[in-house]
């Protein structure tokens, strides 16, 4: 079935492969249209100077309907973020991904607002209710429902 | 045991209690009908549960093998546990997660026989021992030594030839045990405690007992977790009325639509397509242009305009502070709000270590069933703990009895279902 989302996947991944990704953010691996794979540094001045994260997104049948579960890999070799909206599981409380996500928004877009959330970042610190989060989270992000607080990060 | 007026016993839940009358006579405790109202002490109907009983019980366990083993699952357990992983565990198995094999197999069943012979009751606590046995040792008397030589008595003689510890004696120890290592040094996990929490032991710690809390502190997480369980701030989708009533086009040859993209797919509209659902061109109040496929789904789970958020219903305010009456989806799923924070109330204060207050903790905790075991006279060792199998109506009524059931599940956890 040539779904929406595998039709609208198709065509972000062209569009990556064609124009690239932002300066930054490169595809490490796109298989199928379930689980693709990201690397993402943040360039220029910054607390993440010289360190590089892994993005992992997976899609449903119904995206962009639904969003994407976008989450930071932690594995042997990748940690992380350490950041206010980012549980050291991986987890990004950041309300695109949640309540405020639009189908307009794609993966590069998703990409850049996450590297730009870590850009902005003033003080590495993790989320102070990390561990709790951290204790009962589920596997996937999405059924997380966060409180989105007012950004001051 | 009142002497006016004869109790009433639950065949079910074995509770001695005075039933509601809806109109006949059903068990206040459990709401089953199988009572029976106690009035010929020649035909007493607890014997009949000691007789044969309902529950496979596993012999005669007396309180202090029991308190026990309690203690020898509560025991700190060198490299068990010691290091909390920073990956997620899945709520979908809230059961055994693996690691907490060794403490989490046990089932204990105790069973006290009446003072008079007879009214024989079990307590079942745990499932069954799906990862290999444990067994009750308490190897560690260092803490709560006078307990624990208590305890350990108990082990040597078996408790026979000795008199059961008193009710309230039982609570104290049960809740020192139980609050024990929330005052110990260097952070002991708590096996039981993790059990009884689903296994993931994030807030065994702190005066919670799955969703019923010791403290003021732990209520504040309760409701903290709720709240961000909630559905606030979740996108409202229009209504069908609404979005039957938006305009469509069907595209046609020459029609300015020919020039755009719709926003969703990302696909620019055009006219010869496999499906002719996708010539229709509904456009939204703030003039944005999309399929009719593309855009109704999209509507129906939030509406608002996907490229300049247009609400075409009210929506919650971005970021709002907190939950707003009547705000939520009206399909959305269901908070699991609701009973907790009332049934947590009543037991909000009092400390688990303090003994002084075990008994009322005690009796909040199990007393829904126990009609006079901690504060009765002359039943003191008749324990009316029982293992139910059916969940309990108003659960704060029945008490801490639910949370040993073989799967807990505590509203206010994170596995509800997104959609």
């Amino acid at each position: 079935m040539a779904s929406i989302s595998a039709r609208r996947l198709k065509k972000e991944l062209t569009e990556i492969n064609h124009e690239g990704t932002p300066t930054g953010i490169k595809l490490l691996s796109a298989d199928d249209f379930e689980t693709w794979f990201f690397s993402i540094e943040v360039l220029g001045n910054t607390l993440y100077q010289g360190e590089v994260f892994k993005l992992m997104f997976r899609f449903d049948g119904h995206y962009p309907i639904s969003s994407p579960a976008v989450q930071f890999v932690v594995d042997q070799t990748h940690q992380a973020p350490i950041h206010p909206h980012v549980y050291s599981n991986g987890h990004i409380c950041a309300s695109i991904l949640g309540n405020d996500w639009s189908p307009v928004l794609s993966v590069a877009s998703v990409c850049i607002t996450l590297q730009s959330m870590l850009a902005s970042c003033k003080s590495k610190e993790r989320p102070p209710d990390n561990d709790r989060y951290v204790a009962h989270a589920p596997d996937n992000p999405k059924k997380t429902r966060f409180h989105y607080d007012v950004d001051r990060v | 045991m009142s002497s006016r007026e004869p109790m009433w016993y639950c065949h079910e839940c074995h509770a001695e209690m005075r039933p509601i009358m809806a109109p006949g006579p059903i068990c206040a405790s459990c709401r089953g009908s199988f009572v029976e109202k106690m009035e010929n002490p020649e035909d007493d109907p607890r014997t009949f549960q000691q007789a044969g009983g309902f529950e496979d019980v596993a012999g005669n366990v007396d309180v202090e093998a029991f308190l026990g083993g309690l203690q020898g699952v509560l025991a700190p357990q060198p490299g068990n546990r010691t290091a909390r992983s920073p990956r997620p565990e899945s709520p979908r198995s809230p059961r055994f997660p693996e690691g907490n094999s060794s403490s989490s197999g046990f089932r204990f069943e105790f069973r006290t026989g009446g003072g008079s012979g007879n009214g024989g009751r079990s307590f079942v606590i745990g499932g069954p021992n799906t990862h290999g046995g444990r067994t009750n040792e308490w190897t560690n008397d260092r803490e709560d030594p006078t307990m624990s030589e208590f305890l350990r008595q108990g082990s040597l003689d078996a408790g026979h030839d000795r008199p059961n510890i008193t009710g309230p004696m039982m609570a104290q120890y049960l809740m020192a045990l139980l609050g024990g290592p929330t005052g110990r040094a260097g952070g002991t996990e708590n096996p039981l405690f993790d059990l009884l929490n689903g296994g993931d032991g994030g807030d065994a710690r702190g005066g919670r007992w799955g969703d019923y809390v010791f403290n003021q502190e732990a209520l504040d997480q309760v409701i903290s977790q709720l709240m961000e369980n909630s559905n606030a701030g979740r996108p409202v989708p229009a209504t069908d009325e609404v979005v039957e009533n938006l305009p469509r086009e069907v595209l046609e040859e020459g029609s300015p639509f020919l020039e755009k993209d719709c926003a969703v797919c990302k696909e620019q509209f055009k006219l010869e397509t496999e499906d002719p659902d996708e010539q229709v061109v509904v456009t939204l109040p703030c003039k944005h242009p999309f399929h009719e496929p593309c855009i109704l789904p999209w509507l129906k789970s939030s509406g608002t305009c996907p490229v300049c958020r247009y609400a075409l219903v009210p929506q919650p305010q971005a970021h709002g502070p907190g939950p707003t009456p009547g705000s939520g989806r009206p399909g959305g799923g269901q908070s699991p709000t609701g009973d907790s924070p009332s049934g947590s109330n009543n037991r909000s204060s009092g400390s688990p270590g303090a003994g002084g207050s075990g008994g009322g903790i005690f009796q909040s905790l199990f007393g829904g069933t126990a009609s006079g075991a901690a504060s009765g006279r002359d039943n003191l060792n008749r324990n009316t703990f029982t293992s139910r199998s059916q969940p309990p109506e108003p659960r704060s009524s029945q008490g801490g009895a639910d949370a040993t059931h073989n799967t807990p599940l505590f509203p206010g956890g994170w596995n509800d279902q997104v959609d």
